[in-house]
């Protein structure tokens, strides 16, 4: 489940990437996760109340922007795991 | 001799007289055996609505779903429902031993898969059968008595339809369509009510039954029509 | 552009928020984000909902539309609507998605040497109202017309019918209404006096037995039909299904008892003939509350043009009609209904036991009949004798077709006898229109003109010049339009319609005016169960679409008739409204005023002290009840409903040699009506691409017919090749052929006849004879 063709196909597809993740924390570092992740301005989180998990979409201006920002976001040390669901490319 | 000849036809008219009653009465058992199955000549594009309130009725599904508590530890899941199948849409195989292997499953599935429940055995619940008025079960049904090979296959397994939230409705919030066909599966509370419902596409207002008021599937199976006939001049003259 | 960008940006986070959780829920089945489950809308959808009814049936379901940044962007069902109690159907749910279609009207089409050419709408406007005014000065004020709709707003009917009665001084104003709802109105008017339904859908909820005569409720009321099924599993309610085609509803009722096309008049009857036989007669009931008459018989089909008819009603006792009954015994009925004696029994016991409440519903069967005022008639008789009438769960029920064929249709009275209170023929309700109006009451004529079948005959004929078109879509949906196609085409006849999509109607318009959608503009709808329901503009429609109300405004004033139409661009819905109410006032018909239906959702007129009235004629809940008796059939002089003396009847046109079969027409649940806006809804489209044919197997068998195979369906007025369909949605029963009308390539209204009843005028579109071949 990386690129959702269903909404992807119609947008240009060299600028504006939109992405969404799912974020595990490190066990018992949600909240700081959550935390340094709000940081970000290009960020939106949202956790999950019962699991050890966030939800996260990225918005970013182009691609360049994207790449630096998931190496920010892999360096957090809270973080065990970031997978990757959808990718969404909108026109400038 | 001529009352030997008289005592034969006599038995002969009796002999015939059995053949004719005994025909008859067998046909008429024919009869009561078979409900009259009206037939579709060439298959349905448009989905059969034969079965698709089956339940609902007599076996209380609907509202006993709805009142039924979620039991937790004997969840089905979608990944074990689909494991059982060698294509979305294919028929599942039989995860377990059968009671009697010469039998073709009419009286035998039947008793765990037309209403389901929980079976103490397997430790979990009976799926529920969309089509129980097909008594030759094992004719698309049958065991797994090996998971090994007889020589190499490269057939991948093509990806199920998604689920959840967004996956398969026009707007938020709106109704999710149908994503697969349903030939045989006209009775959607089989699949996606009560116990043995797998947990991710259970659905939360059994108790609805006109499914497709607001459900319809997703794509027509109905063939593509020649628009030559087509009566409408509109865009032809809008032409500048 | 800014703006839009960043929008379709929110929209695409929303999606990818969404995308994610959805992955989440798939490995942690259960799972659980911050607030996020709210009916399956993210909470970080900042949707603002509005309410308003559904622009769809005449079930009048409340909806919430949920708009973002001025777009409409979901739909879901109103919970605070005691109609539907939060539940839609499929294309209730997607109604929006039809306005973001691409082939929207969005400015004014004037059509130039055979080509269409965009035209400022003021430049269009100006041209419709010469051609009118051009017409009434060459030929007279008969020589226009104008045909509306059971969609138009209440006032969009309203404005109408000022416009043409009021202003302009001519009858010739009638809607698609009369080919769907002309026969419960004459029904009700016959019977007890008053139009529309005494009861309301709470009935439903107390009913033991729901009845359902000709009607598939699973697929054209839907939402009912869930709540019916809700009963049923519930308390146990019992559906029985009375039909000439087994349907979805068949599958899902009790019972399902199939007869022979028109032969439901007979079948009614001997309901009655039993219910007498048997002593199931509430006496004290019908001694009070009804007296009995007859009527004309061999009463014609109006296939002539300038067909005309009058019912000359005559009074007769209880011993005539029981004698009159004697010709409609289960065993004498049972040979030609081809219902059996044992079902005839079965029914009118459930009739006539004292124990049981009964409901019976009907929709286009009975209506769209050549006797639909008799067969109206006929299920009104088998209530009033048992007295199961008028209480919660007792009660024939008269469903609707189209969102506002009560409350505009039939309340406002877009018909060409109609005036929004009575009828043109009494002076006094002439009087009371010219003085709401401030018009003189000489100018509203008092004879009535030409009904929907006629007036398209009139186009015809070359007696109408000018036809404005709102709202509807007759070259698909009027019967026999093999002939009013090339009607509507000629010269004679200069052609306006307004729509919002392009149909085959707009095809042969000499002006196409583009008008604004349900929640584009603010309006009024009355469902069947006398529900008034009020929405606001939620959304501005594209580029020049225009409210149609304001369009008759704009066309009303260049005639010259200003200061009858002063209201306001912002406000005219309310003032219209608040105008239209005066027809209504006091305790039989009062309309809720305009803040209360602004906070709830809808109200049911009379309403009276802050009350709406659920069951009429009933003193225990309606005010207008004077007698002191416990009922008080107020609509006519004597306080008592009719029961009528009405034979059974053969249909025009039946199967013979040459034309062997029943051609039956219909609806199906993903498209309403003649598919002009379900067709633009992808969801809905993609479901159900194209029209087709079903035939029984047997039937098919013996012509050799395959599924999907193209077949020719052909009656003496014309043809149309469809797919065949075997055996799948529906199955009709043998020797009969039932085709869906809403696709515009695929026009079965080319093959069927237009007879109608000669007392509502409501065409059958049910009953003629085809030939079928493989094409």
């Amino acid at each position: 489940m990386n690129e959702n063709s269903e909404f992807s196909h119609s947008y240009n597809q060299h600028s504006m990437p939109i992405k969404s993740y799912l974020a595990h924390p490190i066990a018992g570092r949600k909240d700081e996760l959550l935390a340094a992740l709000k940081g970000f301005d290009q960020c939106e989180v949202l956790p999950a109340e019962n699991q050890n998990i966030l939800a996260l979409v990225t918005d970013t201006l182009n691609d360049k922007e994207d790449e630096i920002l998931k190496e920010k976001i892999e360096a957090l040390s809270s973080l065990k795991l970031l997978a990757l669901v959808s990718g969404f490319n909108t026109p400038q | 001799m001529k009352k030997r000849l008289g005592i034969i036809s006599f038995f002969v008219v009796i002999f015939i007289a059995f053949i004719v009653v005994w025909n008859y009465s067998y046909e008429q058992g024919l009869e009561e055996a078979y409900t009259p199955v009206i037939e579709t000549p060439t298959g349905n594009f448009i989905p059969s609505e034969s079965g698709a309130f089956r339940r609902f009725d007599d076996a209380g599904a609907g509202l006993d779903y709805l009142n039924m508590p979620v039991d937790e530890n004997h969840q089905r899941t979608l990944d074990t429902y689909y494991d059982n199948r060698a294509y979305p849409g294919a028929p599942p195989s039989i995860p377990h031993p059968v009671a009697k292997e010469r039998s073709f499953g009419g009286n035998t599935c039947i008793q765990c898969h037309q209403n389901g429940g929980f079976v103490e055995k397997f430790n979990a619940y009976a799926p529920v059968t969309p089509h129980p008025e097909m008594v030759n079960c094992r004719q698309c049904h049958v065991t797994q008595n090996t998971t090994s090979n007889f020589k190499e296959n490269g057939f991948t397994k093509p990806e199920p339809p998604k689920v959840g939230l967004g996956a398969n409705n026009a707007l938020l919030g709106g109704p999710p369509m149908i994503p697969h066909q349903l030939q045989m599966r006209e009775n959607c509370i089989s699949c996606h009510g009560g116990p043995s419902a797998p947990k991710e596409i259970r659905v939360s207002h059994p108790d609805r039954i006109n499914c497709r008021q607001c459900h319809l599937p997703k794509h027509s199976e109905q063939p593509t029509v020649d628009a030559n006939t087509f009566l409408r001049q509109f865009d032809k003259l809008n032409e500048k | 552009m800014y703006d839009s960008l960043t929008n379709r940006r929110n929209f695409i986070k929303k999606m990818a928020m969404l995308s994610a959780i959805t992955a989440a829920a798939s490995m942690f089945p259960g799972i659980v984000f911050a607030s996020e489950q709210e009916k399956g809308i993210p909470d970080n959808a900042n949707l603002d909902w509005k309410k308003g009814p559904c622009r769809f049936c005449g079930v009048g379901c409340g909806i919430l539309v949920g708009t973002e940044n001025g777009k409409a962007v979901a739909v879901k069902g109103d919970p605070n609507s005691s109609v539907n109690k939060g539940l839609l159907c499929v294309k209730g749910y997607h109604q929006i998605m039809c306005i973001q279609s691409k082939d929207r009207l969005k400015t004014a089409l004037v059509k130039k040497n055979g080509n269409y050419v965009e035209t400022p709408l003021n430049e269009a406007l100006d041209l419709v109202a010469s051609k009118m005014k051009e017409s009434i000065a060459q030929n007279g004020k008969d020589s226009v017309a104008m045909y509306t709709s059971g969609q138009s707003t209440i006032p969009e009917g309203y404005i109408a019918s000022k416009f043409m009665k009021g202003a302009i001084g001519t009858n010739n104003l009638d809607c698609n209404a009369r080919l769907c709802m002309a026969s419960a109105v004459t029904g009700f008017l016959t019977s007890f006096g008053a139009d529309e339904p005494m009861g309301c859908y709470e009935d439903i909820d107390h009913a033991d037995y729901f009845v359902t005569w000709g009607n598939n409720m699973a697929e054209m009321h839907p939402v009912l039909f869930s709540r019916m099924l809700e009963q049923k599993a519930k308390r146990g309610a019992k559906i029985i299904d009375f039909a000439t085609r087994t349907t979805r509803s068949s599958t899902a009722s009790d019972k399902s008892i199939l007869f022979e096309p028109q032969t439901d008049l007979a079948v009614a009857n001997a309901i009655c003939y039993e219910i007498i036989q048997n002593g199931w007669v509430n006496k004290s009931f019908v001694e009070k509350h009804c007296s009995f008459s007859k009527g004309l018989t061999h009463i014609g089909y109006g296939l002539e043009d300038n067909f005309q008819f009058t019912d000359k009603p005559e009074k007769i006792d209880f011993e005539a009609y029981k004698e009159f009954l004697k010709d409609y015994s289960p065993e004498k009925v049972a040979k030609y209904s081809k219902v059996s004696v044992k079902d005839i029994k079965y029914l009118a016991a459930i009739y006539g036991d004292p124990n049981k409440k009964v409901v019976s519903y009907w929709c286009m069967g009975m209506n769209q009949h050549t006797r639909g005022t008799w067969i109206n008639n006929l299920v009104y008789n088998i209530h009033l004798l048992t007295g199961k009438i008028s209480q919660p769960g007792n009660g024939p029920f008269s469903l609707t077709g189209q969102p506002s064929a009560c409350g505009t249709a039939r309340e406002v009275g877009t018909f060409t006898h109609k005036l929004p209170h009575g009828v043109v023929m009494n002076k006094k309700d002439r009087e009371m229109a010219a003085k709401i109006w401030k018009v003189p009451v000489e100018r509203i004529p008092s004879k009535p003109t030409y009904h929907a079948t006629e007036m398209f005959r009139a186009v015809d004929r070359g007696d109408i010049n000018f036809i404005w078109v709102q709202a509807t879509n007759p070259l698909v949906s009027l019967p026999k339009t093999s002939r009013y196609r090339p009607a509507m085409e000629k010269k004679s006849c200069f052609v306006v319609v307004s729509d919002v999509f392009p149909t085959p109607t707009t095809d042969v318009a000499d002006v196409i005016l583009p008008a604004a959608w349900h929640i584009e503009k603010g309006g009024l709808y009355g469902n069947s169960e006398r529900r008034t329901q009020y929405w606001q503009k939620m959304v501005e429609s594209p580029g020049e679409a225009t409210p149609d109300t304001w369009m008759f405004i704009e066309v009303a004033r260049r005639m010259g008739f200003e200061d009858l139409f002063p209201y306001s661009k912002e406000n005219h819905v309310e003032e219209i409204y608040n105008e239209y109410r005066q027809f209504h006032e006091g305790a039989k018909h009062g309309m809720a005023p305009l803040e209360v239906l602004e906070k709830e959702s809808g109200a049911i007129w009379p309403y009276v002290n802050g009350k709406s009235t659920q069951w009429r004629y009933n003193a225990k809940y309606d005010p207008a009840c004077s007698n002191g008796e416990d009922f008080h059939f107020y609509g006519k002089p004597d306080g008592k409903a009719v029961i009528w003396q009405r034979p059974f009847e053969d249909a025009p046109e039946k199967p013979d040699q040459e034309y062997p079969f029943w051609l039956n027409t219909g609806r199906v649940v993903e498209h309403w009506h003649t598919g002009s806006m379900t067709r633009r809804i992808p969801v809905l489209h993609q479901a159900m691409p194209n029209a087709y044919a079903e035939f029984h197997p047997d039937d098919a068998k013996s012509l050799g017919i395959r599924n999907g195979e193209n077949i020719k369906i052909t009656s003496r007025r014309g043809s149309c090749t469809l797919p065949a369909s075997i055996n799948e949605r529906g199955l009709p029963t043998k020797g009969q052929v039932f085709v869906p009308f809403f696709d515009e390539n695929m026009l079965i209204n080319d093959v069927t006849l237009d007879s109608f009843c000669p007392i509502s005028k409501e065409p059958d579109y049910k009953k003629c004879a085809v030939k079928v071949e493989r094409a």
